[in-house]
């Protein structure tokens, strides 16, 4: 289902779902833009080919995945007796994540409600979230969807796409639930759809990396002793700033606390680059060695998730590369890897 | 002959030579505006070494990682010196085993400004350094208004809360500071844990408080912390105040001087203990 939206009929649509207290959006905060729940549409850009965001900065700092699997959050209290469950999951609509997100959202879906046992906590908020997603027309630099095959106009993950061109947006619905948000539109007139196509080969155009995932993959599956990991490592300061703010990155610690004499059961991220990730309850820790760790995170994108659910879990949404504080650049990383190992 | 090419002369020399097992200093990164940190270990691949206003980490971080290689030289500005005058006052690294090349720094520039801490700055030199590489750099630092002299305590809690609220606990500031060297940190110690692991203003406060105590007295006001928040959190902020209180209370100024002892690690007999009452 295709339709057209004209600017003030998103914002009015939009308005509908900030009227009802349901709506998230990118806003500007300081020096990044992050999701924020939204009550006047006016704080969120829509005009120009940055639809969403002002600036360089092409996506939000945090990824869309908080809207299913938060940095922390309680999965039961014990009375004394029992569990209870007291997380209550609101009906969200989340509008501007970019299809790089859209495509984590699929692979969180894939790892953590297809892939028995299901959690129920992810499904619940996929559930009750819509996810209206914009195009992306400008893609920064450190953006490669393309190379992990996505692409800049793609909707998978997605409840809606819009696709931004001259005086509105190119509406396609990616599920039912989207349909829904898209009934009562007039379908679009074929330049629109043309615009949209000419504008989703520019953007494609613009990001040039290409990956032999193929390669990678066979590579990596005979990597796991090269001497490229020792090579990359020295650099890496082991921060988890790549993993929390990856858009697929999905481990989780579990920690009991009592908080004014509730006791609380929480799961909270956890990264794959802090020591304490891999420590046993012996004290052992087969992985102390900081190479260890930046190979597990390289592995986990190319290859150990291809094993586990046959999904890569990069996107290539580049925020890896725009946070590294020490100016890691996995494009880069792959580029060796290929190479070296 | 200009600064870098003076640098890579002489790194390779001191490679040809074997007065050094390796050489760390910075390269070119892929992206604009950051620099990456390089080991050179070979004559041949000096030619990579950079230095300029992208160069955001503090070598002595580094340092850490490398010290067991052998002799080292590494490339330090004023703070990358100071944070090894603490390393070499805390004995984590031994001074015949560093060469130190020294440069002029005339600031990390981020997103086309000067980074926050380098525009206070008063050692773009280095305080200690086997050789120098180019010319001394001066410049005259920008005074900092002190914010909290003129907040309540309760006022400055605001203010901290609503900065570290944005924490997401990466540890990048950690990460990346010479100075955070402990081989367990407090805040992944778990029989029996400190601090709460949940993402919420209290905890991240404990963190960055307690972080911020740690530091008293050791922290140089490098930036590298600030630099490398994802979030954008003023860390410089805790790093001033804390560095103001080590400089009003015991005139000392961290890894200013090799032979001045830390704050924290000496007593004076003399000492007025005024907060004994």
């Amino acid at each position: 289902m295709k339709v057209f939206l004209k600017s003030e009929d998103l914002k009015k649509l939009l308005e509908q779902f900030a009227g009802a207290g349901k709506l998230f959006a990118p806003v500007k905060k300081g020096g990044y833009s992050g999701w924020a729940r939204v009550s006047s549409i006016d704080e969120v850009v829509l005009s120009g080919a940055q639809a969403v965001l002002q600036g360089e900065e092409v996506n939000t700092r945090k990824p869309a995945k908080v809207f299913v699997f938060p940095q922390s959050e309680v999965m039961f209290e014990f009375d004394g007796e029992r569990a209870v469950e007291v997380t209550e999951v609101p009906e969200v609509v989340v509008f501007g994540l970019r299809p790089c997100d859209g495509r984590a959202m699929a692979f969180l879906e894939r790892f953590f409600v297809e892939n028995k046992p299901e959690d129920p906590l992810v499904r619940e908020r996929r559930e009750k979230a819509t996810l209206i997603g914009v195009a992306c027309n400008s893609p920064a630099e450190s953006c490669f969807c393309t190379a992990v095959g996505g692409g800049p106009h793609e909707g998978k993950g997605l409840d809606v796409l819009l696709r931004e061109v001259n005086g509105g947006f190119v509406g396609e619905a990616v599920t039912e639930k989207g349909e829904k948000v898209l009934a009562g539109f007039p379908a679009p007139s074929k330049e629109a759809e043309v615009e949209a196509e000419k504008r989703r080969q520019e953007a494609e155009g613009k990001m040039a990396l290409r990956i032999d995932l193929k390669r990678l993959k066979e590579v990596l599956d005979k990597g796991f002793n090269s001497p490229v990991w020792e090579r990359l490592t020295l650099e890496c300061v082991n921060c988890g700033a790549c993993t929390f703010l990856c858009p697929t990155c999905h481990c989780f610690d579990i920690t009991d606390e009592t908080v004014r004499g509730k006791k609380k059961r929480s799961r909270v991220w956890d990264s794959c680059q802090f020591t304490l990730y891999s420590q046993h309850a012996s004290g052992h820790n087969p992985r102390l060695n900081p190479a260890g760790r930046y190979r597990n995170r390289v592995m986990d994108k190319f290859k150990y998730t291809v094993d586990m659910v046959g999904e890569l879990s990069c996107v290539g949404c580049g925020r890896c590369v725009r946070v590294c504080p020490a100016g890691i650049d996995i494009r880069v990383a792959v580029a060796e890897i290929l190479e070296g190992v | 002959m200009d600064k870098v090419a003076r640098l890579r002369e002489r790194a390779k020399e001191l490679l040809e030579k074997q007065e050094v097992v390796g050489v760390l200093g910075y390269r070119a990164s892929s992206r604009p505006g950051i620099s990456q940190v390089a080991f050179i270990t070979r004559p041949e691949e000096v030619d990579r070494l950079i230095f300029d206003s992208a160069c955001s980490q503090n070598l002595a971080n580094y340092l850490l990682k490398v010290k067991d290689k052998g002799k080292v030289a590494v490339v330090a500005r004023g703070c990358d010196s100071r944070s090894i005058v603490v390393l070499l006052q805390e004995k984590q690294i031994e001074r015949e085993k560093v060469y130190i090349l020294g440069v002029g720094c005339e600031g990390v520039v981020v997103q086309g400004e000067k980074s926050v801490a380098c525009r206070s700055c008063r050692y773009p030199n280095p305080v200690i350094y086997d050789e120098m590489v180019g010319e001394e750099v001066h410049f005259e630092p920008e005074t900092v208004e002190d914010e909290f002299d003129r907040l309540t305590p309760d006022e400055w809690w605001e203010v901290l809360s609503a900065e570290v609220a944005r924490c997401i606990r990466c540890y990048a500031c950690r990460q990346v500071c010479p100075n955070c060297y402990c081989p367990v940190c407090f805040v992944d110690a778990s029989m029996p844990a400190l601090v709460g692991k949940t993402h919420n203003v209290s905890d991240n406060i404990v963190f960055h408080i307690m972080r911020a105590l740690h530091m008293a007295g050791r922290c140089v006001e490098c930036g590298a912390c600030h630099r490398a928040c994802p979030m954008g959190i003023d860390l410089m902020r805790f790093n001033r105040q804390v560095a103001k209180i080590v400089r009003e209370r015991f005139g000392l100024v961290a890894g200013a001087k090799p032979d001045e002892m830390p704050a924290l690690t000496i007593f004076k007999p003399d000492d007025p203990q005024e907060f004994i009452r």
